[in-house]
């Protein structure tokens, strides 16, 4: 279902969507030719939790996010050119190179780190929770992770404080695991967590939990906006879980375009699937699924759409060009920013 | 009661009895001077240790916390040579190296103790994956105290052991507190073994001043866990009766709530059972006498022994040497 | 100047940029209630239970919460209560607070500062007893103090609290009760300088923490013997003030290096590699390193002494520097 929204402001939230689908099919494409950036994991098949659960926020309120972040931020509104430089490891990058893809951050965006291990941003959202609200910004601390991050100790003892404390943070669990190698279906929610629904790790706390499916946008933007109505009004935590399928082409280290670039026209003309992953354009892809949505509620036309993707992907194209063109860092920056 | 029973549990009583005599000297030889070190008594949780313990097999593996003199008695050590570690001498189990938060005693399963809250968690896991590759049917059991269930470690273990099914009893002692701070004031679970569930690991709570309640949970699980089952969590509710380390003034607890406890001291409870069940005074008498004594015994012999030479601080630093 | 102990030192030094500094937090473990030491004591009552903080005993997260907190413009104090659990934070330590200000290019400060309790003393077995603050050393982004007397434990910590950086703060127990004047007003020790505490010409010792005491009790009994032992507290571990320890080489040109935590691999052999980089010419004699014995800590009340660096250690390794000759090659 779309989400209760404006036609504009679906249509910003469907843009957003584009360029970070976009922005990922240029990067990969990119490391393809030869340009080494390091490895990466991409945010694909994610877009339609990461857009409208970000497009949320307020100024107010902070972002924390892990080793796949590149389509949060993107979400949020950050520059494509700089984050594709920061990606790089260019002096215009977001970080002047020096977090790329596994630790950028945009502070005037809300995001203070991100963190590759995994877990680890949970307790540092916790925290941000915790000055926000002895603070009284009245904002609420947004807290980005995998299904992974639940196997980690910290978890609990995030989950308990916040819990204890009444901490605005809105734990958004983002469960792609489903479809993963190595998962026994029906039995755990995933391979390695023992528990038959990933809500029950944080139920015991008294955080209220809810799982919506991850490629729906409309259900991810009212379970957002009802937990991030409730942290800012001081009512403490919530857990959401959203459901995901793994995109084939995610690899651990090294993604891979198997399902090509993305065909809007699969939307609409089912002989434009292929048959290899026809399931993913089918029924997994959040992206196309977006787009059906839109057309069938005749919020835009086939041509606006692919006009949008046009946009999308000429922006794409834009930042890659300044992230190439971007001067590499000084050597002698390494040596700056180790002390305040 | 048939013959084997009352044995059974005059034995029961007599272990009970021989670790509150062993804590008592402790406590007695701490204010004299006598031992010294950063020691945590477990008078008034004798049923968890002894109900837990006796419901194990001699070969099942044990492992420890701060406060686990008793668990190391129950499973069958020595008090002497328990004694002579606390005392730091050379005849005791570590050579006194560990003292009394590291107990090790190999030859009655008692693998390890931790100073580190919750430290011992995850190695239980690591003998319970021996355990079931081993294939004897051994068990492992770890004992821990109501503080240890926020700590991640804890979580994480919950985790693979449900997840693989090993052989392994988690024996949550929750006396109420953490250091000086209540259980309440740490967490919104008001039931630890809650935590077992999420991980859908069979779970229990059950009054661990109730040394049968304990036994039964135990043998239970035990069962469980020898059979293929997997583990199991038990939640004792218990109460310390003295300070949470020797010295402690104790400001945090309520008089009134310490003598309510009291009333239920595990010891004196299990002698009323017995008491109902025909068993005589005299039997009741001898059986602490006769703790006594041992212990009294394991004073002389731990306060006799030779120190360590200095040297010793060097060795057994690595393994080999 | 008013006489404290080395604990009331902290104590006042906390309580006193509490009232200046609305945005300083104490977290840890029973801190509400004093700590099991009592150096918070009071301080609950007086700033509310909302900035006193008792945690669950949950390092890991409480260090990474801290780092949260301190992004968005609090200074949280986190009391780990020995530095032995501090193995349960290293993540958040290392990983996050450390190198948060540089993985973002400058725009994030994490000024948190981390009191940790440490020493080998009492029978307290190899659990609550090591001394580990050289593992810091080794990570950019994490400053390390080590104050010796109660005027530098109120002096450095105010330091710690108004610094932008991630401060380990280390105590030691052994010191708790030490008595010395503090001098009164905001007393502000900066972090980065080593102090004089003993004048002297044949060797300096440079020293850190409760071994500062031991080394001035050494350099009193040499001078019987006709040896005159500079003594430095080098008290912050990093920065290091290479320049102080130099300046007192060139005097002395023999330095031995004192620290409780275990020889191999503590704050001593890095003193002792930057001395010799940047002062080789000018020493008389290689440089002296004493520390614990390469061995986890024994609770043995015997074994413990045997453990801890003594001042007869000191002695005899000032003794050997100044006995030195180069040997014929
Ligand atoms: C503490 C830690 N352990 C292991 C890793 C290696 N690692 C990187 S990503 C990953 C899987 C994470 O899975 P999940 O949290 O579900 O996120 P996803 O990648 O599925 O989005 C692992 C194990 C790490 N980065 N940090
Ligand atoms: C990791 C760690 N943090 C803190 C401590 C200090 N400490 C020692 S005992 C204790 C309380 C433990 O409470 P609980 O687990 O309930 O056991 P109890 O003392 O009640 O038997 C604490 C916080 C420690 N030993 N280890």
């Amino acid at each position: 279902m779309l989400p209760k929204l404006p036609r504009e402001k679906l249509l910003d939230l469907y843009k957003t969507m584009l360029v970070m689908r976009r922005f990922e099919e240029a990067l990969i494409r990119v490391t393809k030719s030869g340009i080494s950036v390091g490895h990466f994991h991409v945010y694909i098949g994610q877009e339609c939790t990461g857009a409208p659960a970000l497009s949320l926020l307020g100024s107010r309120d902070t972002v924390f996010t892990t080793h796949r972040n590149h389509g949060h931020l993107l979400a949020r509104g950050a520059d494509p050119g700089k984050l594709m430089a920061e990606i790089f490891g260019k002096a215009t990058g977001y970080n002047k190179g020096k977090g790329g893809t596994l630790h950028t951050t945009a502070g005037e965006l809300g995001f203070l780190t991100t963190s590759a291990i995994v877990g680890g941003v949970i307790p540092l959202a916790t925290g941000a929770a915790f000055a926000a609200k002895e603070r009284k910004t009245r904002g609420a601390s947004m807290c980005l992770f995998g299904d992974g991050a639940l196997e980690e100790g910290v978890v609990h003892e995030s989950f308990n404080l916040a819990a204890l404390w009444s901490l605005p943070v809105v734990y958004l669990c983002e469960n792609n695991s489903f479809g993963a190698p190595g998962q026994k279906a029906g039995e755990y929610s995933s391979s390695t967590i023992a528990a038959r629904s990933l809500l029950s790790l944080a139920t015991p706390y008294g955080i209220p939990a809810v799982s919506v499916d991850g490629t729906d946008a409309g259900a991810v933007h009212q379970a957002v906006q009802k937990a991030l109505a409730r942290a800012r009004k001081g009512q403490g935590p919530v857990f959401i879980e959203a459901k995901t399928f793994r995109w084939p082409g995610s690899r651990p280290v090294w993604p891979e375009l198997l399902t090509g670039e993305t065909d809007l026209k699969r939307a609409w003309d089912l002989k434009a699937i292929p048959k290899q992953y026809a399931d993913w354009h089918r029924k997994k892809d959040g992206v196309l699924r977006f787009t059906r949505e839109l057309l069938k509620s005749r919020r835009a036309t086939p041509e606006e759409i692919l006009e949008m993707d046009r946009e999308a992907q000429a922006r794409n194209e834009q930042a890659v060009r300044f992230a190439l063109d971007s001067p590499e860092p000084k050597p002698e920056a390494a040596l700056e920013d180790v002390f305040a | 009661m048939d013959e084997a029973e009352r044995k059974e549990f005059l034995s029961l009583l007599q272990l009970m009895w021989t670790i509150r005599a062993f804590e008592e000297k402790v406590s007695e030889l701490y204010a004299k001077g006598q031992v010294v070190g950063l020691l945590h008594l477990g008078i008034g949780q004798e049923g968890v240790a002894v109900g837990t313990c006796r419901a194990l097999r001699a070969d099942d593996y044990v492992f420890g916390g701060h406060r686990s003199h008793a668990h190391a008695i129950a499973k069958g050590a020595d008090p002497a040579r328990l004694l002579a570690e606390i005392a730091g001498r050379a005849a005791g189990y570590c050579r006194g190296k560990g003292g009394s938060m590291h107990l090790v005693a190999m030859d009655v399963g008692c693998v390890t103790a931790t100073g580190v809250v919750g430290g011992t968690i995850p190695l239980a896991l690591g003998a319970a994956l021996v355990c079931r590759e081993t294939g004897k049917g051994q068990i492992a059991t770890v004992f821990f105290g109501d503080g240890a269930g926020q700590v991640g470690p804890f979580h994480e273990s919950l985790n693979i052991a449900s997840l693989w099914k090993l052989p392994v009893i988690f024996v949550c002692e929750n006396n109420g507190y953490a250091e000086f701070t209540p259980l309440s004031a740490h967490t919104l679970v008001s039931r630890l073994a809650d935590h077992a569930g999420t991980y859908n690991m069979p779970n229990v709570t059950v009054d661990g001043n109730d040394i049968l309640a304990v036994r039964g949970a135990i043998q239970e699980a035990a069962e469980r866990a020898r059979s293929g089952g997997g583990p199991t969590f038990v939640e004792c509710l218990t109460y310390r009766l003295r300070g949470h380390y020797e010295g402690d003034p104790g400001k945090y607890r309520e008089l009134s709530e310490v003598s309510e406890w009291k009333d239920k001291d595990p010891v004196a409870r299990f002698v009323g059972v017995l008491k109902e069940k025909g068993v005589s005074a005299g039997e009741f008498a001898a059986a602490e006498q006769q703790a006594r004594e041992r212990v009294d015994e394991a004073v002389r012999f731990a306060l006799a022994a030779p120190w360590p030479s200095a040297e010793e601080v060097r060795q057994q630093v690595f393994a080999g040497d | 100047m008013a006489e404290q102990t080395y604990l009331e030192a902290i104590r006042s030094g906390l309580r006193e940029e509490m009232v200046r500094d609305r945005s300083i937090y104490v977290l840890g473990e029973d801190v509400a209630l004093g700590g099991p030491f009592g150096v918070t004591k009071g301080l609950a009552e007086e700033f509310g239970a909302s900035r006193v903080l008792n945690t669950p005993i949950s390092e890991g997260t409480v260090v990474g919460l801290a780092v949260g907190a301190s992004l968005l413009g609090l200074r949280p104090v986190v009391e780990v209560m020995f530095i032995d659990f501090i193995t349960l934070a290293m993540d958040q330590l290392v990983n996050h607070a450390a190198k948060l200000h540089y993985m973002s290019g400058g725009q994030l400060r994490v000024p948190m500062t981390l009191r940790v309790q440490e020493g080998a003393m009492g029978s307290c077995g190899a659990h609550h007893s090591q001394s580990l603050e050289a593992w810091f050393l080794h990570v950019p982004g994490l400053k390390v103090v080590v104050p010796s007397n109660p005027a530098d434990a109120k002096g450095l910590l105010k330091s710690a609290l108004r610094d932008e950086n991630p401060v380990v703060y280390v105590e030691h127990r052994g010191l708790y009760f030490s008595r010395g004047k503090v001098p009164e007003g905001d007393y502000v020790v900066p972090i980065g300088r080593a102090a004089l505490v003993r004048a002297g010409k044949d060797v300096t010792v440079a020293a850190f923490g409760k071994m500062v005491g031991v080394a001035e009790q050494a350099a009193r009994q040499l001078e019987g013997e006709g040896t005159s032992v500079e003594v430095l507290d080098a008290r912050t571990m990093c920065p290091l003030d290479l320049e102080t320890i130099v300046a007192s080489v060139r005097k002395t040109r023999r330095l031995v290096v004192a620290h409780e935590a275990v020889e191999t691999g503590g704050a001593g052999a890095e003193i002792a590699a930057q001395v010799q980089q940047e002062a080789f010419h000018i020493l008389d004699s290689p440089v002296g390193r004493v520390g614990a014995v390469f061995a986890p800590v024994p609770a043995s009340p015997v074994l413990e002494k045997e453990f801890v660096p003594s001042k007869e250690q000191i002695m005899k390794a000032v003794r050997q520097a100044v006995k030195w000759v180069r040997p014929a090659t």
